[in-house]
C-alpha cells in the first residue's frame, strides 16, 4: 500500500503556478529524492506534503488518510529543516521532547523516546546542552532526534546537508542511509546535489519547472533519462549533446552530426529529421585507428583512475571523452573518438527521449 | 611612521575624551547641584553665589520629607501604579505584537496602521478626555484610575512586532509540525526566544509610569493618593517655596529610578535604542 500518495495536486501563489498537477505515489519504507534545480518546486512539494503550504487542488493521503485539509501537526509526519531549526533556549533534550508534551504524551513514556533517540543517533551524551553548544553535524542529528521521537509514518527532509561541509556532508549522507535501514521508516528527501540523490534514494523524483519530468530508480533516470531535461540535469560531468540529422529504416537509424560523421544506431523513433544526440562521456572512447568521428583535445583532466579529455569537432561542437588513468593525449592532439552506439540517446524537439538498444 | 600614526590617533582620542567630559559636566551639575542643595539650610541655598559644598550639612530635609508629608504613601502608589503599568502594558502589547506579526486574519493591516497613527498622537491631547473618562467611570483618587490612561504605548506593541518579526520562520513552522498551539507557540518558543526585549521593554516602561506627572497630577486630589512625582509638589505649599525641603524630596523620589539605571544599565541603554530607533 502507498505510503503517500499526491492525487494531481497543484498549488499557486497568486497568479504564479508552482506546482502543476503532480501525481505521486510514495511506499511504505521508501526513500525517495526530490531533485530539481533551484526554483523547480522541490520545496514546496514537500511543504504541501508537511501542511507548512495549502494544496490548492488534488488530494494528498497520508497512510491511507485524506490529508490536504489536516493540521501539519495531525498528518503523524516530521520535518527536518535545512537550518534544523532547533530551539535555542531549550536542551536537546527538551527540544526532541517538545512535540511530544504538546500532545499531552506522559514523562515518562517521553523520556523512553527521547532515551531511544539518544542511542540511535549516538548522541546520549549531548542531551542537556543547548544547540549553541554543539557542532553543526551535532545539530543535524538533533533535528534528526527531533523527528525520530514522533515515530512518524514519514520523514520530511528539506536539503538538510547544506549547511555542513563538504567532509561532514558525506559521513552524514553515509549516516542517514545507514539510519533509514534502521528504522525502516519513509522519507522523502529534497536535493539539488544529484549525489546526494543518486546514493540516497529507491526513487528519485526529478521535477524541473513546476512538473515531474521523470520517477525512476537512479540507475533508470541514469540509464534511460526520460527527457532532454533529465539527460543534462543528472550526471557529472554532464553528458554530451550533439545536433545530428536522423535518417530512419524500421528498427535502424543514422544520425549525421555537424561534422559530417555518421553514427548507425538501433532505436525506435517515429520518423527521421533533426534530433538532438545524446552521449555520456564514459561512452565516448578515446580510441587508436579509425573511430566514429575526430576532434582535437582542448583539455586533458587527469582524475587518477581515469582522464576526462574536452575535445572539439570539426564543426565547433564540444564532446568530453573517457580515457583511462594512463592517457597518453596531450592538448592540441586530434584523437579519434568512437561511441558506444548502444549508450545513445537521441531527442526530439520536444524533448522526448528515444534509447538505442 | 608607526609612531606618528599612534600620536596622531591619541591626540584625536583626547579631544573626544575632552568634549565628552565636559559634556558630561554640563550634563550631571544640575544633578549635583541638586544633590548637595538638598543638605544645605535653607538660607544657604539662597546665597547668591556659587557653594560647591554645604557649609553646614544638614539631613534635616530628609528628615522632614520622610516624617512631615505621606512620602510613603506616595512611595506605595508609585510602586503599585507604575508595576500595573508595566504589567499590563508589557502583556497586552505583547499579544498585540505577537498577532500583528505571526498571525494572518482580516483587519491585521488596518489594525497595524491604527496602532502606528496612534503613535503620532501625544497622549496629551488625550487628557481631557480620559479625565471625563475616568471621572465619570468614578475612578478619580484610585490606582486603576492613575493606570489606565497610561497604558497606552503604541511603541511596546511596536518593538515586540518587530522583533517577532526577526524570528526566522522556520522556528515557527517546527512549533507547527510539533502540533504546537498558538498559545504555545508564543509562550515556549516565541517569549523565551525574546527575554531581552520583554526585560527592556519592561524597564523602560517602568521608569517612564514613574516618571508620569501630568496624568497622576490630574486624576489624583487626595494627597494620600498621589504618586511621589506628584506628591513632592505638596512639599511647598504651606509656607511658600522650600528648596532644599523639595529638593530632598525630588533625591527622595528619583532614588529608586536612579537605582533601577544602576541595577539594569545595560538594558536600559538597549530598550532605550531601541524605541528611539522606531522614533527616529
Ligand atoms: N511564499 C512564496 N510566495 C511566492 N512564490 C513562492 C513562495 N515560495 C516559493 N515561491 C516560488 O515557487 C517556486 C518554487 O520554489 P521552491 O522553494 O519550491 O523551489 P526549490 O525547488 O525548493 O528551490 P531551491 O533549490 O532553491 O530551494 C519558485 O519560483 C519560488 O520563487
Ligand atoms: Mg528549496
Amino acid at each position: 500500500m502507498a505510503d503517500i500518495s499526491l492525487q494531481n495536486v497543484s498549488k499557486s501563489f497568486g497568479a504564479v503556478d508552482v506546482i502543476k498537477d503532480i501525481s505521486l505515489e510514495v511506499e511504505q519504507g521508501e526513500f525517495v529524492v526530490f531533485l530539481g534545480p533551484s526554483g523547480s518546486g522541490k520545496s514546496t512539494l514537500l511543504r504541501m506534503i508537511a501542511g507548512l503550504e495549502s494544496i490548492d487542488r488534488g488530494k494528498l493521503l497520508i497512510g491511507g488518510k485524506e490529508c490536504q485539509d489536516i493540521a501539519p501537526g495531525q498528518r503523524n509526519v516530521a520535518m527536518v529543516f535545512q537550518n534544523y531549526a532547533l530551539y535555542p533556549h531549550m536542551t536537546v533534550r527538551d527540544n526532541m521532547a517538545f512535540g511530544l508534551r504538546n500532545i499531552g504524551m506522559k514523562e515518562k513514556d517521553i523520556e523512553a523516546r527521547v532515551a531511544d533517540a539518544g542511542r540511535i543517533l549516538e548522541m546520549d551524551a549531548l542531551l542537556d546542552r543547548r544547540p549553541s553548544q554543539l557542532s553543526g553535524g551535532q545539530r543535524q542529528r538533533v533535528a534528526i532526534g527531533r523527528a525520530i521521537v514522533k515515530e512518524p509514518a514519514a520523514f520530511l527532509f528539506d536539503e538538510p546537508l547544506s549547511n555542513l561541509d563538504a567532509a561532514l556532508r558525506v559521513r552524514t549522507r553515509v549516516e542517514l542511509a545507514q539510519l533509514h535501514q534502521r528504522i525502516a521508516a519513509t522519507m522523502i528527501y529534497v536535493t539539488h546535489d544529484q549525489t546526494e540523490a543518486m546514493t540516497l534514494a529507491d526513487r528519485i523524483v526529478i521535477l524541473n519547472d513546476c512538473r515531474i519530468e521523470q520517477i525512476g530508480t537512479p540507475m533508470e533516470v541514469y540509464t534511460y533519462p526520460a527527457s532532454r531535461f533529465v539527460a543534462g540535469f543528472v550526471g557529472s560531468p554532464g553528458m554530451n549533446f550533439l545536433n545530428s540529422d536522423v535518417a530512419v529504416s524500421g528498427k535502424e537509424a543514422t544520425a549525421t552530426l555537424g561534422d559530417g560523421s555518421r553514427v548507425a544506431m538501433s532505436i525506435d523513433v517515429p520518423e527521421g529529421g533533426t534530433y538532438e544526440l545524446g552521449i555520456r562521456p564514459e561512452a565516448v572512447h578515446v580510441v587508436t585507428g579509425e573511430g566514429d568521428t575526430t576532434g582535437e583535445a582542448t583539455v586533458v583532466e587527469n582524475l587518477g583512475d581515469r582522464t576526462l579529455v574536452y575535445t572539439r569537432l570539426g564543426d565547433g561542437s564540444s564532446v568530453i571523452a573517457l580515457d583511462d588513468g594512463r592517457s597518453q593525449v596531450a592538448p592540441g592532439d586530434t584523437v579519434s573518438l568512437r561511441f558506444d552506439t548502444s549508450q545513445l540517446h537521441l531527442f526530439d524537439s520536444s524533448g522526448r527521449a528515444y534509447h538505442a538498444d | 611612521m608607526n609612531l606618528a600614526r599612534t600620536r596622531r590617533v591619541n591626540i584625536a582620542g583626547a579631544i573626544i575624551t575632552v568634549i565628552t567630559v565636559i559634556a558630561a559636566i554640563i550634563w550631571a551639575f544640575p544633578i549635583y547641584w541638586g544633590i548637595v542643595s538638598s543638605f544645605k539650610l535653607e538660607d544657604e541655598v539662597v546665597r547668591p553665589y556659587i557653594e560647591l559644598w554645604p557649609e553646614h550639612p544638614t539631613l534635616r530635609h530628609y528628615w522632614f520629607a520622610l516624617t512631615q508629608t505621606q512620602i510613603g504613601s506616595w512611595y506605595v502608589n508609585s510602586v503599585a501604579t507604575a508595576l500595573g503599568v508595566t504589567v499590563l502594558t508589557v502583556s497586552t502589547s505583547l499579544l498585540v505584537g505577537y498577532a500583528i506579526s505571526q498571525l494572518r486574519f482580516p483587519g491585521r493591516r488596518v489594525l497595524w496602521w491604527l496602532i502606528l497613527a496612534s503613535f503620532m498622537v501625544p497622549t496629551q491631547v488625550l487628557i481631557i478626555n480620559h479625565f471625563v473618562l475616568i471621572a465619570n467611570m468614578g475612578l478619580l483618587n484610585t490606582w486603576a484610575g492613575i493606570i489606565l490612561p497610561q497604558l497606552i504605548h503604541p511603541v511596546v506593541i511596536i518593538v515586540y512586532k518587530q522583533f517577532f518579526d526577526q524570528v526566522p520562520k522556520e522556528f515557527r513552522e517546527a512549533a507547527v509540525m510539533d502540533n504546537a498551539s498558538e498559545l504555545r507557540i508564543l509562550s515556549k518558543v516565541y517569549i523565551p526566544m525574546n527575554w531581552g526585549v520583554t526585560t527592556a521593554l519592561s524597564i523602560v516602561t517602568f521608569i517612564w509610569a514613574w516618571n508620569a506627572f501630568l496624568w497622576p497630577f490630574l486624576a489624583v486630589t487626595r494627597t494620600e493618593m498621589m504618586t511621589i512625582t506628584v506628591g513632592i509638589t505638596q512639599v511647598s505649599d504651606a509656607f511658600g517655596v522650600y528648596y532644599a525641603r523639595q529638593l530632598a524630596s525630588a533625591v527622595l523620589a528619583g532614588f529608586p529610578v536612579a537605582l533601577a539605571y544602576l541595577l539594569f544599565q545595560r538594558r536600559v541603554t538597549q530598550a532605550i535604542t531601541l524605541s528611539a530607533g522606531i522614533k527616529g
